[in-house]
């Protein structure tokens, strides 16, 4: 019960790489789409899994398949009957607008991408081209019972080491149609940033032993509440707390998302990374980390992403990722909602990444955490707004009532992944 | 605007089916269906039937002397008196025997979504695919239908029913493969690649067919067949029941009819598109529904030369209310 392909005698097989297309003028397409339509195989094969691909990544049934309908139909193909022609006309149409799509996203994004493409509805959530691991591999050179040392200077002092339980460490995995799998994901997904917000005497000789004093208690403190998995004191000192495979409890009710799965409740999936810093009233003072935790938390970064491949767009802050599901607001912790020195980490702009709390599952954002966010964060809270909103329209349905799936969603997705109710923490 | 005006505003979808006809609509995350048998009955009219039918809710006109039930209640009260009930449509289409059933169909259709429920209001309703040499039937019915709903106050479209079956049940494969329903007058079927319908048709052999051959083999009412056909018949080789050996008869002869069809069909369709990988065959409908149906139908395709690799033959899990999920998910991507 084979169904047999039969090439039309005489076409060539062109065959192009895909910088190639990448490359090409869009208007030169005009050229080039006669020759690639009359060779049969290459556009149809090319067309079904590109529309496939930019499909899967719809997850409302009908707005899938309104993607699909505009992506395949055309006024020259509306007529729609089992011919060749059908396959020559769609197959230019979905290869023009896929390129072009492939192509814009080179220089924008993958949200760049979605925009030349029709928008298919609803988006749900753009996730951004994932950035490379960084290309040096950090090695680790030396394991004591007092301290880790790596071949980019990183040193982590063990001796605030304490154990809590291994993470359970389960996420949805995005499927295609929509749907999510709740699988296993032993290594670490991403890293959260946090701040101790502890109590800072002024950064001076004189002070010094007021400085180590009030380290030490919060290492102490810390240690005792299993909150983070470093923490990096105002030495630029890197300290392990727990071990990579056990669970910190330092994110509480959190949401994120890349573009092959979705996180929630971090603390089983990132690793928490504090600095010894002030909190928000110190930041808006101008208070920010000093050198020595500026380095020590590049390198930091640097191993962890290394030695789990974790992306620059999962490096993210306390305050992007925090939630309150008993009344879906987002920002129950504020920490690193302003200021944090994204790029002196070796990471991109990340306060510039939409908010899946938002456009994935419905939570909305208040006047407070307006005010405690920086401009950056600020300003991408109304695209992640408007992402939801353009969704709800497409399907077919108010905001508010969008909204309410989005959250029936979330907490599917909770009971999908065996979390389990805790009180708020982290 | 209120939750319930918001969902009032919800696109519909409609399956008008020979036997059935049922309506879907968005009720939070899911999908509500509500049918109604598409017959009716008459009664001589009294004051007294009258007022008994309001007071128990029953769905009913007055028409002269007569008073005309429909929906569901309509074969409670043909068995009662011992007759057929009447149908609006025949062999998936507009009964051109019974000149009221257009306006008997819009009574149905109101009843089941509401009078009210117009007003603008975007509906996607099923029409079958023509039967070869049938198209102009299918043109009439299509035109009567969009009347009588534009009439109404919606905002229409129409559907291919096998289409809607590939719309509601196939969206893991991107709307990709073969939807086939088995409904009472026609069955109805597509093969689509990438929500594209690639092709489509219709046999008039289905649920009918078997009910009435089935009814002059044994010598039964059509009416009661169906009934026990929807209540207790299953294949099963060995029963002595001769109801249910002439039913599972007539459902091997459909089945041989339809495979027949197809594979003249996808046969035919000499520039169908390259598939990649096999697709999968999604059975629904009514006449679907008895035990061991998918497995029967198996057996028979796998026993013809079917021109498409399938990667499986499955059942809908909702199969009677599959092409009103279908003709609902095409008014939610039509918006």
């Amino acid at each position: 019960m084979r169904l047999e392909h039969a090439r039309k005698p005489g076409s060539r097989r062109l065959v192009f790489s895909v910088a190639d297309i990448q490359a090409a003028p869009r208007a030169a397409w005009a050229v080039l789409c006669p020759r690639l339509l009359t060779s049969g195989a290459i556009s149809g094969f090319i067309c079904s899994h590109l529309l496939e691909w930019q499909a899967g990544r719809v997850e409302d049934p009908s707005a899938r398949l309104k993607f699909l309908r505009t992506m395949t139909q055309s006024p020259g193909a509306r007529r729609l009957s089992a011919s060749g022609t059908w396959r020559r006309r769609a197959g230019a149409l979905v290869l023009i607008a896929l390129v072009a799509a492939v192509a814009g996203s080179s220089h924008s994004g993958l949200s760049g991408a979605n925009k030349s493409v029709q928008q298919p509805a609803p988006v749900a959530h753009r996730f951004p081209a994932q950035s490379p691991v960084p290309a040096a591999s950090v090695w680790l050179v030396e394991r004591t019972s007092d301290f880790e040392l790596y071949s980019n200077g990183l040193r982590i002092e063990r001796d605030s080491l304490t154990t809590s339980r291994p993470r359970l460490a389960r996420a949805l995995r995005r499927l295609p149609g929509g749907r999510f799998e709740s699988l296993e994901r032993p290594d670490p997904a991403g890293i959260v940033f946090h701040s101790s917000e502890s109590e800072m005497a002024p950064f001076e000789a004189s002070h010094a032993e007021a400085v180590k004093r009030q380290g030490a208690g919060l290492l102490s403190y810390v240690r005792n509440g299993h909150l983070y998995s470093f923490v990096i004191d105002r030495f630029g000192r890197v300290h392990r707390i727990l071990e990579d495979s056990e669970k910190a409890d330092h994110a509480g009710h959190s949401i994120w998302a890349d573009s092959n799965w979705v996180y929630i409740d971090l603390n089983e999936t990132f690793l928490g990374v504090s600095f010894e810093a002030g909190g928000e009233n110190e930041m808006s003072r101008g208070g920010t980390l000093n050198t020595a935790q500026l380095h020590a938390g590049r390198v930091l970064t640097e191993m962890l992403r290394s030695r789990y491949r974790i992306p620059a767009e999962n490096c993210v802050t306390h305050a992007q990722v925090s939630v309150n599901p008993s009344n879906f607001r987002i920002g129950y912790h504020t920490d690193w909602a302003n200021n944090f020195p994204f790029e002196e980490l070796g990471l991109g702009n990340n306060y510039e990444q939409p908010l899946p709390s938002i456009s994935l599952f419905g939570f909305e954002y208040d006047d407070a955490y307006l005010a405690s966010a920086g401009a950056p964060l600020r300003e991408s809270l109304p695209r992640s707004k408007e992402e939801a909103r353009q969704a709800a329209v497409r399907s077919g349905l108010s905001p508010t009532g969008y909204r309410t799936v989005l959250r029936g969603r979330y907490l599917q997705m909770r009971k999908a992944l065996r979390i389990p109710t805790f009180p708020q923490q982290g | 605007m209120t939750q319930a005006e918001e969902n009032n505003m919800l696109p519909l979808g409609l399956d008008i089916g020979t036997s059935r006809i049922v309506l879907a609509h968005r009720d939070g995350d899911g999908v509500e269906c509500r049918s109604e048998l598409n017959a009716f009955t008459t009664i001589p009219y009294t004051k007294l039937t009258e007022g008994v039918l309001n007071k128990e809710s029953v769905p009913h006109t007055v028409q002269g002397q007569e008073i005309v039930v429909y929906g569901n209640e309509a074969a409670r009260f043909a068995d009662l008196a011992h007759k057929e009930t009447r149908r609006p449509m025949v062999n998936g289409m507009v009964n051109p025997s019974e000149p009221g059933g257009l306006a008997l169909i819009r009574n149905i259709i109101q009843h089941l979504a509401g009078a009210d429920s117009g007003a603008g209001r975007k509906m996607c309703f099923s029409v079958p695919a023509p039967v070869p040499g049938g198209e102009d039937n299918v043109k009439y019915h299509e035109s009567a239908l969009r009347d009588v709903l534009r009439s109404m106050g919606y905002e229409v479209m129409s559907i291919n029913e096998g289409l809607a079956v590939v719309y509601s049940e196939l969206e893991d494969t991107n709307y990709t493969g073969i939807g086939v329903s088995f409904g009472g007058g026609m069955c109805n079927v597509a093969l689509a690649y990438l929500s594209v319908p690639v092709t489509s048709f219709s046999v008039p052999r289905a649920g009918d067919f078997i009910d009435a051959s089935a009814a002059a083999a044994t010598g039964e009412s059509a009416n009661r067949i169906r009934m026990l056909k929807e209540q207790s018949f299953k294949f099963d080789g060995n029963s002595p029941d001769r109801i249910q050996q002439a039913m599972s008869v007539y459902y091997d002869d459909m089945n041989r009819n339809l495979l027949q069809a197809m594979e003249q069909a996808f046969a035919d369709a000499r520039m169908l598109p390259k598939l990649h990988r096999p697709v999968p065959l999604v059975l629904s409908g009514g006449s679907a529904m008895p035990e061991g149906f998918r497995e029967r139908f198996e057996q028979a395709l796998r026993a013809s030369d079917f021109p498409i690799e399938l990667s499986e033959i499955r059942m809908a899990p909702d199969p009677l209310n599959s092409t009103a999920k279908g003709a609902l998910v095409a008014a939610l991507a039509d918006m």
